[in-house]
């Protein structure tokens, strides 16, 4: 038999809730006659076509793009949000990471600031409020301005971009001890603050998105390092590190006061 | 002055009090170890020592100090803790980390509570002399006198290594809190985290263990 012909079976131990509000269990659905080089998603794709077979409910999962740049899927698998795969996100685990007879758990993300919706959907939406409340530049519409008329040193450049590789997905809050959101929040300070485009408004940005952040319900950071370690886009500690330095700035030296907001993210 | 409670009240805010105030307290610990060390080289140094703090005018200022620093740091601390607690409602049921965790910063609120109690006794036994037999005895004396007894000599020693490893994560934390986090200086801070905690942890061990098992009370 050769590696493309080798098959395996593995028990997949799925948590599913019908609602916000209901009550969850684990259910174990067998996998039969998987091959490597399945995705991890394509074998649950296959347990789910058996279910709605039988007119059972399938397993509700997030995903989107299924090639790693949306940020979409949340899973966490064998307690490793994103499963055990370095820098990659959960759409990228493939069954070869498998072998005959394993069997796997598979949970949603948890945290308060992220509810259950179904299954393994969870409202991650506490996070499109921190960008609403800070996470932009106000600037005119219009033509484009001439690409060269501001200049960035290439060292800042690549550091706001390696910060701007964040997709969103929530795995560091799923992977905190603390359900803390410090390395996205603190991704989305640096693109900016790296940049002088980001400088005009860069106190009022850090202290909304940290209040916006505090008022979601997200835990505080203690510097544990499991989300750099499970970030699928390798965003670095570093970015908290300057998070809080922009904290100190408008919090210290610059004129700016706190500025509520509100849960919509909107200024009082 | 607002803008002084949303700073404490806030995530980062919190962080930044735990974190100076603790690096406040590492700066205590350190004459403290090194005045404790005069144990070594004799009574009549160490009690010198011992009648010179005591006479200073400014102890009792610095005393105060070192309280509002401790208060500061724990409440705020376990502030933080219990809103990490409930931060996560549902837990896993499984979790493996990915690495990033060490032993120092998973046990950070054990720790804490083994030194706070242990802080409790020790200024109670040695500044207010609770549980020794004589109230005018030399501090020397009162020292060996305590750490005869093994149980007491091995609870100060583990509780010192408690605090070893509380330090072990919590020096290089509260850098990488303040916002110094950088690629010249954070790996030799990182290493400066770890010898200290073991520094710290081993040198103040070592009294109770010298004077109750290795003779040093005789
Ligand atoms: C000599 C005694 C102590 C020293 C030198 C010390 C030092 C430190 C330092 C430097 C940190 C890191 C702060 C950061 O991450 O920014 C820390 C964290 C912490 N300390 Fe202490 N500490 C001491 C005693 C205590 C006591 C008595 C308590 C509790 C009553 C306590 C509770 C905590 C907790 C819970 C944290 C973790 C905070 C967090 O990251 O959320 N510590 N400590
Ligand atoms: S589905 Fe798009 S990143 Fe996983």
């Amino acid at each position: 038999m050769n590696a493309q012909e080798k098959t395996m079976d593995v028990t997949l131990r799925v948590w599913r809730q019908k609602g916000p509000d209901q009550p969850g269990r684990f259910v174990s659905y067998a996998a039969k006659g998987v091959t490597p080089e399945m995705s991890f998603f394509e074998a649950l794709d296959t347990i789910n076509e058996g279910l709605v077979a039988k007119g059972e409910d399938a397993i509700a999962f997030d995903h989107d793009c299924r090639e790693g740049i949306c940020g979409t899927c949340c899973l966490t698998i064998e307690g490793q949000p994103h499963g055990p795969d370095q820098a990659a996100t959960g759409c990228q685990l493939h069954m070869r990471a498998y072998k005959d007879g394993d069997a796997i758990t598979i949970e949603p993300f948890r945290a308060r600031a992220f509810p259950v919706i179904k299954d393994l959907v969870v409202d991650r939406s506490a996070l499109d409020r921190v960008m609403a409340s800070g996470g932009f530049v106000s600037v005119n519409t219009g033509s484009a301005g001439e690409a060269n008329a501001i200049l960035v040193p290439k060292d800042k450049a690549e550091a706001a971009m390696d910060a701007a590789a964040c997709i969103g997905c929530g795995a560091c809050v799923a992977a905190c001890p603390n359900a803390s959101a410090m390395l996205f929040v603190s991704a989305k300070v640096s693109q900016f603050a790296l940049l002088p485009q980001g400088g005009p408004e860069r106190d009022r940005r850090v202290l909304a998105m940290q209040r916006q952040m505090d008022l979601e319900g997200f835990g505080n950071c203690s510097n544990e390092g499991e989300c750099e370690a499970v970030c699928p886009k390798e965003v670095k500690l570093a970015n908290i590190a300057r998070l809080n330095r922009e904290y100190i700035r408008a919090m210290f030296w610059s004129h700016e006061v706190h500025p509520k907001v509100d849960l919509e993210g909107q200024e009082e | 002055m607002r803008w002084l409670c949303d700073f404490l009240n806030s995530s980062i805010g919190k962080k930044i009090s735990v974190g100076l105030a603790g690096l406040f307290l590492c700066g205590f610990v350190v004459p403290h170890l090194l005045g404790n060390l005069l144990l070594f080289v004799g009574m009549a140094q160490f009690n010198a020592y011992a009648h010179f703090l005591q006479a200073n005018p400014l102890t009792p200022a610095a005393e105060l100090g070192l309280l509002a620093l401790f208060l500061l740091h724990g409440t705020v601390a376990l502030w933080a803790r219990w809103q990490n607690w409930r931060a996560r409602p549902v837990g896993y049921d499984t979790v493996a980390s990915k690495g990033g965790r060490t032993i120092g910063s998973r046990t950070m609120t054990y720790t804490a509570f083994l030194v706070l109690a242990f802080l409790i006794l020790h200024v109670a036994m040695f500044k207010y002399g609770w549980g020794s037999a004589f109230h005018d005895e030399e501090l020397f004396q009162r020292v060996m006198d305590f750490f005869r007894n093994p149980w007491i000599a091995g609870g100060y020693a583990l509780a010192l290594i408690g605090l070893g490893l509380h330090l072990s994560h919590g020096f290089e934390s509260a850098f990488q809190t303040l916002g110094v986090n950088h690629p010249k200086y954070t790996p030799f801070i990182k290493v400066l985290g770890v010898l200290f905690a073991v520094a710290v942890a081993g040198a103040f061990a070592a009294i109770p263990i010298w004077a109750c098992f290795l003779g040093g009370a005789k």
